[in-house]
């Protein structure tokens, strides 16, 4: 299997923590992967895009028109980085408004509106936005219980919560 | 054989695992991304597994190096630990510890940024290690870097000189499956310091020259081992054909893909310690080639080291000068030498969205309490007649609010301000430095321009951490009798004191004061400020700073002036559809900052529903 992700933010959304969870997939699997992360000033507030390659690869940088996804937690940062996906590619972003037509497999969740409501804290945007990950793209690489493992392995406080988002947003998507 | 087990793990946790599978019983160093995991991850596997290693945050890295270095000549194997721009504050010890040597072995980490990510230069610590005769290992993955970790303490034990490890940030800051030791069986080294005052005191010019000899002899032997132990082996396992590739770091893990996508077949060759290399042995092996082409980053090391008429790379503007690494650089190199006739197959087609996303740079956190303190600044000391020397930090971020006018390195702010002082003395010189950076290199600069008589203002912010590389610990923070107010008053001037205020007038009210103090006919030489605040992020502190007072727009008085958008610049302000500003519920800290002066129209007021704790 050769799987690129990308996962867009800005510094403070729990971007990092993506990569972490799906490393955490892949090392499970035993398959090798990948990623890379921005720490220090590329992390206050600013644009951030971390990714991660799972399968045979040698370097934890996507290039142009490689990625098969991006899960992004902000619209324009999801927009942003399309030039790293490759034809037919899913993008699985939190929006509150539609996109353009684009050449790829699109899948929107207003996550903003959702945690205003109090459906969620926002601090779970990111698990929900995998959750709708989980859900919308078809070819993802791991099962929503590879995804559980890994939520208890990084942060067994917080891991009945972010499964619990997981989940709704599997049932919402 | 050792037992071996995989771990998921970043780059700079499975250099910590390295550090400890070694048996370093000293890690020193300065926090600076991309390095700062380093120190962090090996504290806390001493906590966890109860082992006894010293793993110490230094004042700055140049004193780290000399404590890992002296703990080295005394027989302890040791790491000194810290980024590439740090390396030029250790350079001075460095260049004499390469003279000298060590017992115990001696790792030097110094991480390099291509590309500019989180540093000032693009500096290559690879030259660095030349520069001092010393020899140097360049993982290409987080388990390269791993296995050199635990290679290098070795090889520098074995030579009897400091080994450099250069990872990259994309080696520290890479996650990946690391196969490393099973167990952690931690053996400690004795340490015994052994009186040779001709070595470890060995003067100009007969003791110095004698060792520059050594120096010498050492670098031709570990030549001549690089070339039996890494290189050789590689070479005679080649075929020749048209193309060889070099390959160093980072270069070798893009080289490898790039091929592999392009389908092009090419002989390549790993250089994993790219200093010192055997020049003359690896050219020999070029008859077996048309062209040799060197993948390295940031500087032409390899290249420069290897002239030849067949050499392509940096120099022979085949490959990328500057910025980092992609695999479109070496694809157009293989272009550009013939070997590749296809398309570019990293470019792709410019969507066409019918807008441009709008820029998000790095900004300082909303409810920090350096926007509050720099408002404060300009609005007092006004922007035409001052200038705004600053530092290295978090507060650097300051310059999107207008408040910086010039950075240099670490400490920097101090010494400029005395320069400024002098060159435009029409103008105040209001500088800014965190404490962090002051007890850095911040003080000499001070000592000086109080010995000199300069005339400016230098604010401390003083949060009690080093935010931007991770909220690592200050001086001042775990020994409470360190204060800055009694070491600048051991200079013989008095430290005026502020503690940050959410009511931003009682900022701006201070800064008055200490503009009148400093213009009285009688007032000489530097006026400092330290200004008690704290940082945001910092979990332990925050609770007691925050009044938890969150704000909101009243529509009706928003006027879409631009003044919280330009000159306080706080994330959550945006303009809405309607052109007024918006507050971002969930971005807003509830610092209570915004609610006073800031809005000339008076239109940010308190969220009163939330800030009592309910739903806005």
């Amino acid at each position: 299997m050769r799987y690129q992700i990308v996962i867009a933010g800005f510094g403070g959304q729990g971007v990092v923590f993506l990569v972490k969870v799906l490393a955490l997939c892949a090392g499970n699997r035993d398959i090798p992967f990948l990623g890379t992360e921005n720490h220090g000033m590329s992390q206050r507030g600013g644009a951030v895009s971390c990714d991660i390659k799972v399968g045979e690869f040698t370097n934890p940088v996507i290039d142009n028109g490689q990625a098969d996804l991006i899960i992004g937690l902000d619209p324009n940062e999801t927009l942003r980085n399309l030039h790293l996906l490759k034809k037919d590619a899913y993008v699985v972003s939190n929006s509150d408004r539609p996109f353009p037509e684009l050449p790829f497999h699109v899948a929107l969740s207003d996550g903003n509106a959702k945690a205003l409501a109090g459906e969620f804290p926002i601090q779970g945007l990111n698990a929900y936005m995998l959750g709708v990950a989980l859900a919308s793209v078809d070819n993802f690489p791991f099962s929503v219980e590879e995804v559980e493992t890994a939520l208890r392995q990084i942060n067994a406080k917080v891991a009945d919560q972010n499964i619990a988002i997981v989940h709704q947003a599997m049932r919402e998507n | 054989m050792k037992q071996t087990k995989k771990q998921t793990l970043m780059g700079n946790d499975a250099i910590a695992w390295g550090i400890v599978h070694a048996n370093v019983d000293m890690i020193s160093g300065y926090p600076g991304t991309p390095s700062s995991e380093i120190l962090g991850m090996v504290q806390k596997i001493k906590h966890q597994l109860d082992l006894p290693i010293y793993a110490e945050w230094a004042t700055n890295e140049k004193v780290g190096f000399e404590v890992a270095y002296a703990g080295a000549i005394a027989g302890k194997r040791t790491v000194a630990t810290m980024k590439q721009v740090g390396l030029n504050v250790a350079s001075d010890a460095l260049m004499s510890a390469s003279y000298i040597g060590n017992l115990g072995g001696m790792l030097l980490i110094a991480a390099d940024d291509p590309g500019f990510h989180s540093s000032q230069t693009e500096q290559d610590s690879r030259v660095f290690a030349k520069f001092a005769r010393i020899p140097v290992l360049d993982p290409a993955t987080p388990q390269d870097a791993y296995d050199m970790t635990k290679y290098g303490v070795e090889l520098s034990e074995r030579f009897q000189v400091p080994v450099m490890l250069r990872p990259v940030m994309r080696v520290d800051h890479a996650r990946e499956i690391i196969e490393m030791d099973a167990e952690t069986h931690f053996i400690p080294n004795a340490g015994e310091f052994q009186r040779d005052i001709g070595r470890w005191a060995g003067v100009p010019r007969a003791g110095r020259l004698q060792q520059g000899y050594d120096v010498l002899d050492r670098i031709e032997t570990i030549k001549a081992y690089n070339w039996e132990h890494h290189l050789q082996p590689k070479f005679d396992a080649l075929k020749g054909g048209k193309l060889l590739i070099l390959a160093g770091g980072t270069g070798y893990a893009f080289t490898l893909e790039t091929l592999a996508d392009l389908g092009i077949e090419a002989d390549v060759v790993k250089i994993e310690m790219p200093y010192p290399l055997p020049a003359e042995e690896i050219k020999a092996r070029f008859d077996a080639y048309e062209k040799v082409l060197v993948v390295e980053e940031p500087y032409p090391l390899i290249e420069e080291d290897l002239a030849h008429p067949k050499l392509y790379g940096k120099k022979t503007g085949t490959m990328h000068k500057i910025d980092e690494m992609k695999k479109e650089h070496i694809l157009m190199a293989l272009q550009k030498l013939g070997v590749y006739e296809g398309t570019n197959i990293y470019e792709v087609p410019k969507f066409d969205l019918g807008f441009d996303v709008p820029d998000r740079p790095p900004a300082l956190c909303p409810g920090c309490p350096h926007r509050d303190i720099y408002y404060a600044i300009m609005k007092v000391f006004k922007k035409k007649k001052s200038i705004y020397p600053s530092d290295i930090g978090c507060y650097t971020l300051a310059l999107s609010q207008g408040a910086i006018d010039s950075i240099l390195c670490m400490g920097a702010s101090v010494s400029m301000a005395s320069g400024f002082s002098i060159a435009d003395p029409s103008k105040t010189v209001v500088a800014t430095i965190g404490d962090g950076t002051f007890f850095h290199s911040g003080i000499p600069p001070l000592l000086n321009a109080v010995y000199q008589n300069h005339r400016f203002i230098l604010i401390i912010l003083d949060n009690s951490t080093i935010a931007m590389t991770g909220r690592q610990g200050t001086p001042e923070r775990f020994h409470q009798n360190i204060d800055i107010a009694k070491i600048v008053e051991g200079m013989g001037i008095k430290c005026y004191e502020h503690t940050y205020s959410h009511e931003m007038q009682e900022n701006i009210d201070f800064m008055k004061t200490i503009k009148s103090e400093f213009e009285k006919p009688d007032h000489q030489g530097p006026l400092v400020v330290r200004v008690r605040q704290f940082c945001i992020l910092d979990n332990e502190r925050k609770d007691d700073w925050i009044p938890n007072l969150f704000a909101e727009v009243d529509p009706d008085k928003c006027v879409a002036c631009d003044s919280c958008t330009t000159v306080y610049k706080c994330p959550p302000m945006a303009y809405n559809a309607e052109g007024k500003i918006e507050i971002d519920p969930f971005l807003c800290a509830g610092c209570g900052g915004c609610l006073d002066v800031v809005c000339p129209t008076d239109a940010f007021q308190l969220d009163a529903i939330k800030s009592k704790g309910g739903a806005s």
